[in-house]
């Protein structure tokens, strides 16, 4: 193979503009320079949502192709087959074989995946800048023309059972996010998972995989993002000449993802084989990502369960030592979404007093503003985790097409952290009031089954 | 706020397990639609190359950059790689003779318990206020000692907006732990519970038993602390520990990002100037006894949906020369979704949802694994699997598209690590830690492109030996046992390790 000389140049992503974006912040907490992400947004002919944003500081390019599909849009007996789709989406086109995908992409220096959620489906690679065509050309294949057989079907099929067995059915509490989703949801969209339940993954038939295709997999039903070291107006005409034949198609169903109002408290209890200690999970209804109370409730998310500055890991860990793990947080969805939290107790304890120390910590937050440096923390914590995470071309270019598949807007990525800084104290107080209550949550108890094996 | 970058989506499904190097294998007599287990009879799944995709030949040869290094009269060793793209700094501390490996047989985990106690409290600051401030700042501080590592690790990052602020806290943390009693019982109590939990983890059993089979009593056979050590260790031992294992000439401190290095390293000097050697040099890692012949065991896990099953043998330390075609090997037989293992057993088979293989050369031969979680009915299958997969690097030379394809893709993917620093800085470090010369990442690319399918096939039969092979399986014992017994006599263990009569 032949070398190029690769000089690396200096190039700047930031807009270094010395203004502070958060007037209110406490002098104690400098803010430096905006956190900011540029993009073009372009629509091609038949519909396919392009987004651009250069950035020559490294010889890379990240793609990513979302698609408006997700769980979400699973009707019941159908579990689990956005995600069993996504597989196939690399068993082969019209001009790449079987496994091909991988082979290419990683011969060449590149990274890839595929991931899908209740709300969006989404394919991505990086690639070294030289390899941008491959990239094209990989995504445009599978998007015009997917090559479907019922062996390769099969053989996926068996690839997500294992995955499944792997992630919930062989390992503790591998079952309790499902619980708590059955539970606290009413409309089935949200109510079942993503991975799907078995029965329906064993049921799947094969000419479901091409209707899915042809309701879901249209690019007017997808956004493009490519970030990195390209030229804008070349990349454009590369992407339309990959893109832009490929036909639109009737727009897909929009979801009904209305949920009922929640009006009393809601339990469950598991039994779970490999479980040691017990567990308790707990769901708080909350409005979409991007509303007015979300930001608040994520804020409000952390001051309870980010880390172990938190107040739940300083009461429950540290000062009762009723527990030895506490995590969660807000979460966020297109949809009625929730903010949960995972308490894995420490064996022997009584669950009730457990859950007596947690409404004691949700109630003082009812009650009393959070303190000064729980602002600084999360506002803080955000601006150096989005530094972090933009690092990586591949971050941008999945945020940039999931905020615009989400939102309608992919330069969302740069009001995160302003929205979270101005986040107040009123502001936690009054959706912690709203939103926390008992009548509006689900609690799972996950305990160790009276069958398993004994330590 | 972690929805950030939409970490706290619901969880996503991904297609491939992304950082994990662990797969499944499933196995079983039954042969499911297309897994039967001869492979002869069922539909096939197959992978097929068209050749139609444009790919460009050239490789992008980047270079990497080079920190600017220093050295502190007390020894002190100092990379600072700058990066002004994003306002942060990222810290990569390593002390080495500090990890488990050094620790006495009778004293597993008091590296462990140390490297946990030193972010209990510090500088006079208690747990709680340690863990405000390190928040407030926007900082992470993480200290650790792996099992199997012979050093203590110090991660840090921040903003650079504050950087002072929250590298004060590095300090205290490095230097003036102060392991308070009530928080080692606290730590004690938390660390009883997660002994506990961690037996209910096949990846966590497959591990504590491939280790133990490999490395006999050597240190690498510790994988986690005991309930013994536990209810012996003092605060006073980790005092101790820390006294004498914490010192600066065998201290390698990395930084990278959103700083000016002159300007860093002179304030290093003040902070740290005061800091003195003892103890001397970094006492060498043992090595591990050769591994003298096969040996197969399994681990009882009832009501198991799957077989986790492992491979392994000892590999290299990270000077020898075997490394680079190890790299490439590994890469051909299961380094990612587009190597044999992968290809083979998930791609055509269907018997896992992942399987990789790796290796670790570390300052004494790490092990080299090959793994994954397989569906029960198929555990034989897959196990030949694996084997035929073994045989085929010994025996065969590998085809030349196929070695090119592995060398183009180590040496094109050094493009992607241009993106974060801390990776740039990750690959600094490695060349200091191991004493590798200034040139190595220069001279990498060349390296790796001039192993032959002949060194391949060499690396195969030496490391890949099917007389020195360990085999672990985790899973329901009645039906995977008579899946292993083909490879020989099966030891066979419950969760705890203690044996099971046959």
């Amino acid at each position: 193979m032949r070398m190029s000389h690769y000089v690396l140049p200096a190039g700047m992503l930031l807009s270094a503009c010395g203004s502070d974006p958060t007037p209110t912040a406490p002098a104690a907490a400098s803010t430096g320079r905006s956190i900011r992400v540029e993009a073009t947004q372009h629509r091609l002919a038949n519909g396919l949502r392009v987004i651009l944003s250069e950035d020559h500081a490294a010889p890379t390019v990240s793609l990513c192709v979302t698609y408006n599909a997700g769980s979400r849009d699973e009707p019941p007996g159908r579990t689990g087959f956005a995600h069993l789709f996504e597989h196939m989406m690399f068993q082969g086109s019209a001009r790449v074989g079987k496994g091909e995908h991988f082979i290419l992409v990683q011969a060449n220096g590149g990274n890839m995946n595929g991931t899908t959620n209740a709300d969006r489906t989404n394919y991505f690679q990086t690639l070294p800048s030289n390899q941008l065509e491959l990239g094209l050309f990989l995504e445009a294949d599978r998007m015009s023309a997917l090559a479907v057989n019922a062996a390769n079907f099969e053989n996926q099929r068996n690839a997500v059972r294992e995955e499944r067995r792997l992630n919930y059915d062989n390992r503790p509490y591998g079952r309790t996010y499902e619980v708590l989703l059955e539970t606290a949801y009413d409309n089935f969209a949200y109510k079942h998972s993503t991975i799907g339940a078995m029965a329906d993954l064993d049921a799947a038939p094969l000419e479901a995989v091409q209707a899915f295709y042809e309701t879901y997999y249209a690019p007017n039903n997808a956004v493009l993002a490519l970030v990195g070291d390209f030229e804008p107006d070349v990349a454009l005409k590369r992407i339309r000449s990959y893109f832009e034949p490929i036909p639109a198609r009737p727009a897909p169903p929009e979801p009904d993802m209305t949920e009922p109002v929640q009006r009393a408290e809601r339990r469950a209890t598991l039994e779970d084989d490999f479980a040691q200690a017990p567990r308790i999970d707990i769901a708080w209804k909350i409005p979409p990502g991007n509303t007015p109370d979300w930001f608040a409730l994520g804020v409000l998310g952390d001051i309870l369960a980010d880390g172990e500055s938190s107040r739940l890991y300083q009461t429950l860990v540290k000062r009762a030592q009723v527990a030895v793990e506490v995590y969660g947080g807000a979460q966020e969805r297109r949809g009625p979404s929730l903010l949960t939290l995972t308490i894995l107790t420490r064996p022997g304890q009584d669950l009730d007093a457990v859950e007596r120390e947690l409404d004691a910590v949700v109630a003082t937050l009812q009650q009393k503003p959070v303190e000064t440096w729980e602002l600084d923390k999360v506002r803080l914590q955000t601006r150096r985790q989005l530094a972090q995470q933009l690092q990586s071309t591949l971050t941008r270019a999945v945020l940039l097409a999931q905020y615009a598949v989400f939102y309608g807007d992919p330069l969302y990525i740069n009001s995160i952290e302003p929205k979270t800084a101005a986040v107040t104290s009123g502001d936690i107080l009054r959706v912690c009031r709203r939103y926390l209550t008992p009548d509006n949550r689900t609690i799972v108890r996950t305990i160790p089954s009276s069958r398993k094996q004994k330590p | 706020m972690t929805n950030a970058a939409g970490r706290r989506e619901s969880p996503p499904h991904a297609r491939l397990a992304i950082v994990s190097m662990t797969a499944v294998l499933a196995g079983g007599a039954c042969p499911g639609l297309l897994a039967a287990p001869d492979g002869k009879e069922a539909p096939v799944s197959q992978v097929e190359r068209k050749h139609l995709a444009p790919v460009s030949k050239e490789v992008l040869r980047v270079r990497l950059p080079r920190p600017v290094e220093d050295r502190l009269p007390n020894g002190l060793r100092i990379l600072v790689l700058e990066d002004h793209r994003f306002p942060t700094v990222q810290v990569q501390l390593q002390v080495g003779g500090a990890g488990p490996i050094h620790e006495p047989a009778d004293r597993t985990g008091l590296a462990d318990l140390t490297a946990r106690m030193m972010t209990e409290s510090a500088g006079g600051r208690s747990s709680e206020e340690l863990a405000r401030a390190i928040a407030s700042l926007g900082a992470g501080i993480e200290v650790s000692a792996p099992f199997g590592s012979t050093d203590l690790q110090l991660t840090a990052s921040g903003l650079s907006d504050n950087f002072d602020a929250w590298f004060g806290l590095v300090r205290d943390i490095l230097l003036h732990p102060d392991f308070p009693e009530d928080e080692f019982a606290k730590l004690k109590k938390r660390s009883a519970a997660q002994l506990q939990q961690q037996r209910a983890q096949p990846t966590f059993l497959a591990h504590e038993q491939i280790h133990r089979s490999l490395y006999g009593t050597h240190p690498a056979s510790r994988v986690s602390i005991t309930e013994a050590s536990l209810a012996s260790l003092t605060t006073d031992h980790l005092r101790s520990w820390h006294r004498d294992r914490i010192v600066p000439q065998r201290t390698l401190l990395g930084i990278a990002g959103d700083l000016r290095a002159s300007e860093l390293v002179a304030k290093l000097a003040q902070t740290f100037g005061g800091w003195t050697a003892a103890g001397g040099p970094e006492p060498a890692a043992p090595r591990p006894d050769a591994v003298d012949g096969p040996r197969v065991t399994l681990v009882d896990r009832p009501a198991s949906v799957q077989s986790r099953l492992v491979f392994g043998g000892l590999s290299v330390d990270r000077r020898d020369p075997d490394y680079i075609p190890l790299t490439v090997m590994n890469r051909i037989l299961g380094g990612s979704a587009a190597a044999r293992l992968f290809l083979n057993l998930r791609e055509n088979k269907g018997y896992t949802y992942g399987v990789y293989s790796r290796f670790s050369a570390l300052k004494y031969p790490g092990p080299w694994l090959a793994q994954g979680d397989v569906r029960t009915e198929v555990t034989a299958a897959a196990v030949k699997g694996f084997l035929v997969e073994f045989r085929r690097m010994r025996e065969e030379p590998v085809p030349g598209d196929e070695l090119e394809e592995a060398q183009r893709s180590i040496v094109a993917s050094f493009a992607l690590s241009l993106e974060k620093p801390d990776q740039l800085l990750g690959y600094a470090l490695v060349r200091a830690i191991y004493g590798l010369p200034e040139s190595y990442w220069d001279d990498y690319p060349a390296s790796i492109l001039a192993v032959t399918a002949a060194d391949v096939q060499r690396v195969a039969k030496r490391y890949l030996d099917p007389a020195r092979l360990r085999v672990v399986a985790v899973g329901d014992a009645a039906v995977t046992r008579p899946a292993l017994e083909p490879l020989g006599p099966v030891e066979t263990l419950d969760v705890l390790g203690r044996p099971i009569p046959p």
